[in-house]
């Protein structure tokens, strides 16, 4: 878990990351939780049938895992403005999958002490980056 | 499988038309597993207790959580408006949020979708393809108040 953030000690170019394990019971949690039952992402047969090497992991659920580090970032006093990702590619599931953000730009807007971040998703390997995005959120000066 | 790659005049019309709402439950249940599944460990969004010491009145959605479409099995939830398409294959190309407001366990949102752009577009990969842009406005029912706005991507193939 990332500890929630003070504006004030946060600088640009700080790097927050966690690494979560994506097994298939993480994926059939999140079929349920999301109401995604497509088979590719829990029925191995059904995979393979559809050319792919393993299941793979939801796209949605990488995003609302960018989401959740943002969350934890902004701690409870803060709050996400905006955040978005874009599905580049697959991620096959029974790997670790590592959660970024990247603070690009810190400044003051409206009476609100603002973070621009650039996230992603990270393949086990470190290198294969398949969900790039953005993001702002505001947290406690 | 097409073999133009014009939009045809049916697809045009679906553009900035707004499809049917789609009423979403925020329940107690949903944001546990939501949760759960996303590896949360703020007790806030599972207990009420922790949820109120943090000074909200009943469990929080975490964010990007919108809850349920209520299911009916005579009828498949569909938030967007219809055009005839002529790829059967769909990814999900990605997605932006824009919370507005805390939503809480026990609100119930109307979702309504508009397609803000469609785009046919040759691909290395996937052949033709057809890129639709959208946007899903979510609305509290019991006072009105928009709590957040998503944008999504499709590509259809």
């Amino acid at each position: 878990m990332v500890s929630a953030q003070n504006w004030n000690e946060v600088s640009e170019g700080q790097v927050f990351t966690l690494t979560e394990p994506m097994d298939s019971q993480r994926l059939v949690i999140w079929a349920a939780a999301s109401g995604d039952f497509y088979q590719i992402h829990y029925d191995d047969d059904f995979a393979k049938g559809n050319n792919l090497p393993d299941i793979i992991v939801h796209g949605a659920l990488k995003g609302m895992l960018v989401g959740r580090l943002l969350d934890e970032i902004c701690g409870d006093s803060g709050r996400i403005t905006n955040f978005g990702v874009s599905y580049r590619g697959m991620d096959p599931a029974r790997q670790d999958l590592t959660v970024h953000a990247t603070v690009i730009k810190k400044y003051e807007e409206n009476g609100e002490h603002l973070l621009d971040l650039e996230v992603g998703v990270k393949q086990e390997d470190g290198s294969t980056e398949t969900t790039p995005g953005t993001a702002t959120i505001a947290v406690p000066a | 499988m097409t073999d133009e790659l014009e939009l045809t005049q049916d697809m045009k019309d679906a553009i900035d038309r707004e499809g049917d709402p789609v009423f979403y439950e925020v329940t107690t249940l949903g944001i546990r597993t939501f949760a759960r599944a996303v590896g949360y460990t703020n007790t806030k969004y599972y207990d009420e207790d922790a949820a109120q010491a943090a000074g909200h009145s009943t469990l929080p959605s975490p964010p990007g959580y919108l809850g349920m479409p209520v299911w009916n099995p005579n009828k498949e939830p569909s938030r967007q408006p219809t055009f005839n398409n002529p790829f059967t294959k769909n990814l999900n190309g990605g997605t932006q949020v824009q919370p507005i407001q805390q939503v809480y366990a026990g609100d119930v949102l109307s979702a309504v979708s508009r397609i803000t752009n469609l785009t046919m577009s040759p691909s290395k990969s996937l052949g033709k393809m057809l890129i639709r842009e959208t946007e899903t406005v979510y609305t509290r029912q019991s006072d009105g108040v928009v709590v957040a706005k998503t944008q999504g991507q499709g590509i259809s193939y």
